[in-house]
């Protein structure tokens, strides 16, 4: 096994593989974790933080509903769709690099034993 | 008690009980076809690792769904009105962070728990020891919330013993971990999950047709009804104090990243792609079921609050703010629906038992036994070990669910999640992400973690104050999950930074191997072998 770790470890397409899939990671992880924050900030200091203040305003003259009610519903949509796009990704272009990748690797240590 | 508990009317309990009786057969028929199917290890903790994506997406569904969560989500809207909806927000949140930072990583490294990941490239005897407490800690605690939850609703609605019920529930959850293990689980889970989909959709709709056919409508009648008027359409001003608010909001997004539970549902499936596969289908119907409960939570304001067939002698709601959704059902859709209702929440709880206590019997027999008091142990003797601790684990938590009759059940949950999140979950997110972690900074880190949870829980408002009748707590915040799991991180960081030790050096450089087999599933179980 520790062959074919140290194939890969020298296979840059592998540190180009973690590179992109780190950083998708990240960034979805900080929008995701983000959105929480401002809903949980919203809720923790309202009204005093001008950042929520719109959270308790109808979306209609005369309606009850709230944009703080739409954000809440626009919210979880925002995560699934959020969790599809990274699974597109990973199953898709990142699984096929990494399949690859192995399988260089694994024929590559093989040649070496 | 009795007469209130049927005031529903005996033809409610009817359909309740015929239902659930209904689903308690279907299970012992699974567990039954399960148990002929459960020989080795793998099966008992892994169903054989031959789950789907989609299975395991409903049963990772089903475990998070807690009658608990359902329940205690529309009790904190029923309470605090769009503050509640905290509860929705933060728990589903916690999903997309499982699948961008954990999910693939976990189910490259690890076998059966989420020890097998930690102890990789760490001293395998004190970490293992380390994960399966933070594993039983937040598996009991979580077990008494939802034993009670069982208990209570048995009471209110079938009028049986408090005790009776949590016997019941109890017998029936070791029999089915006992004989049918993840196997059997994953399909009371899959069932549940199912039933409860189906019955908070058929609830939101009545209420919607009741309200007038439009969402819109929905929160008018709640604004109409409700004391504060538009204001509990507004966030802030119910949960007064900021700290508590940040906390418990921490608690619910970092906790499902360190429910021992949720985190074995990974290694039923065969790799990395069908484990990313089960968190899109779980978040997708766990998105879909916390949707409904913005429009269920403000069903209790619009169709439950003030009415006065749901109230008591002293005017509070029956059977406690818990209750909400159950008198919702039946305020929306008549008998019919409440009694399906009221068997879909038993069933949850029985569904959601038997997950918690297949984790806590392996943390006990895989982690525990077999990798750390003896090693080299035979798979039918693990096997066997674990069905022990499923019965010692059913005891216990009868036991202490006689004994915590009176807590809050969400709030028993949290936690569970306040556990999660400040022992299981800096100690994998840190052995995963940062090569400097040793056994030692990991040990540190996770005995501060809990210490500082469990003190915190202890010295607070509601043990301290509420059960131990002290003047004032010790500690003034009700949700202690940012300190403790700044404690955790800050603890693992400084002990791994001063260990010098040659164990740590080794340690460090094992993590490219750990890296690489994380990245890309070479060398993990089940890529070879099957």
């Amino acid at each position: 096994m520790e062959h074919i770790y140290r194939e890969i470890r020298r296979d840059p397409r592998f540190h180009d593989l973690e590179r992109k899939r780190g950083r998708l990671s990240w960034i979805l992880s900080t929008i995701v974790i983000a959105n929480c924050l401002w809903y949980i900030f919203a809720t923790a200091f309202f009204p005093e933080a001008g950042f929520a203040a719109f959270w308790g305003k109808p979306i209609g003259e005369g309606m009850a509903t709230t944009w703080g009610i739409v954000i809440g519903f626009l919210q979880t949509i925002l995560f699934v769709v959020l969790v599809v796009w990274y699974i597109r990704r990973a199953n898709g272009e990142f699984d096929t690099l990494k399949d690859i990748i192995v399988a260089d690797a694994t024929r590559a240590a093989g040649d070496k034993k | 008690m009795q007469a209130s508990a049927v005031a529903g009317g005996g033809g409610a309990s009817t359909v309740a009980i015929a239902l659930f009786l209904a689903f308690v057969g279907a299970t012992l028929v699974i567990t039954w076809w399960a148990a002929r199917r459960t020989r080795t290890t793998k099966d008992f903790y892994a169903a054989g690792g031959n789950i789907t994506g989609f299975q395991n997406g409903l049963a990772i569904a089903g475990d998070f769904m807690s009658a608990a969560s359902f329940l205690g989500a529309s009790a904190l809207v029923f309470s605090f009105g769009f503050d509640g909806l905290i509860y929705a927000v933060g728990g589903l949140c916690g999903w997309p962070l499982v699948l961008f930072l954990l999910a693939e990583r976990l189910k490259n490294l690890g076998k059966y728990t989420f020890a097998d990941a930690v102890s990789l490239r760490l001293a395998a005897v004190p970490i293992r020891c380390l994960a399966a407490c933070g594993s039983l800690v937040a598996v009991v605690l979580y077990l008494i919330g939802q034993m009670v939850g069982a208990g209570k609703l048995v009471e209110v609605l079938f009028g049986l013993d408090y005790a009776i019920a949590v016997c019941g529930v109890g017998a029936l959850m070791m029999f089915y971990v006992c004989f049918g293990g993840m196997i059997a689980t994953t399909w009371v889970q899959i069932i549940k999950a199912a039933l409860l989909l189906t019955g908070a959709t058929i609830v939101a709709i009545c209420v919607v047709i009741q309200t007038g056919w439009s969402f819109e409508g929905v929160f008018a009648t709640a604004v109409a009804h409700h004391p504060n008027g538009l204001a509990a359409l507004s966030p802030g001003g119910m949960l007064h104090d900021p700290i508590s608010v940040i906390s418990l909001g921490t608690a619910l997004m970092f906790g499902t990243a360190g429910l021992p539970h949720i985190l074995m549902r990974f290694f039923t499936v065969p790799d990395a792609r069908e484990a990313r596969r089960s968190v899109f289908y779980a978040s997708a119907f766990i998105g879909y079921f916390y949707a409904l409960t913005f429009i269920i939570g403000f069903g209790t304001i619009a169709l439950v609050a003030g009415r006065a067939e749901f109230l008591d002698a002293q005017g509070n709601l029956r059977g406690g703010t818990n209750m909400a959704a159950i008198h919702l059902a039946q305020a929306a859709g008549g008998e019919l629906l409440l009694g399906f209702m009221s068997a879909v929440c038993f069933a949850t709880i029985l569904a959601v038992v038997s997950g918690l206590t297949l984790s806590g019997a392996s943390a006990i027999s895989h982690d525990l036994y077999s990798s750390v008091l003896k090693r080299g142990a035979g798979e039918a003797q693990v096997v066997a070990i674990s069905r022990y601790s499923a019965i010692g684990l059913g005891i216990v938590s009868i036991w202490l669910a006689l004994l915590f009759e009176e807590q809050n059940v969400a709030y028993m949950v949290l936690l569970a999640f306040t556990v999660g999140a400040s022992v299981n979950f800096p100690l994998l997110f840190l052995v995963m992400y940062w090569r400097g972690l040793t056994t030692t900074g990991a040990l540190i880190g996770g005995i501060l973690g809990l210490t500082t949870a469990v003190g915190c829980i202890l010295l607070g408002p509601t043990v301290w104050v509420e059960v131990l009748d002290n003047e004032r707590p010790i500690f003034p915040y009700k949700y202690p999950a940012i300190f403790a799991m700044a404690a955790s991180f800050a603890g693992s960081i400084l002990g791994s930074l001063f260990d010098r030790s040659a164990r740590a050096t080794r340690e460090r450089a094992a993590f490219t191997d750990q890296y690489i087999r994380s990245q890309t599933g070479v060398g993990s179980e089940g890529a070879s072998g099957h």
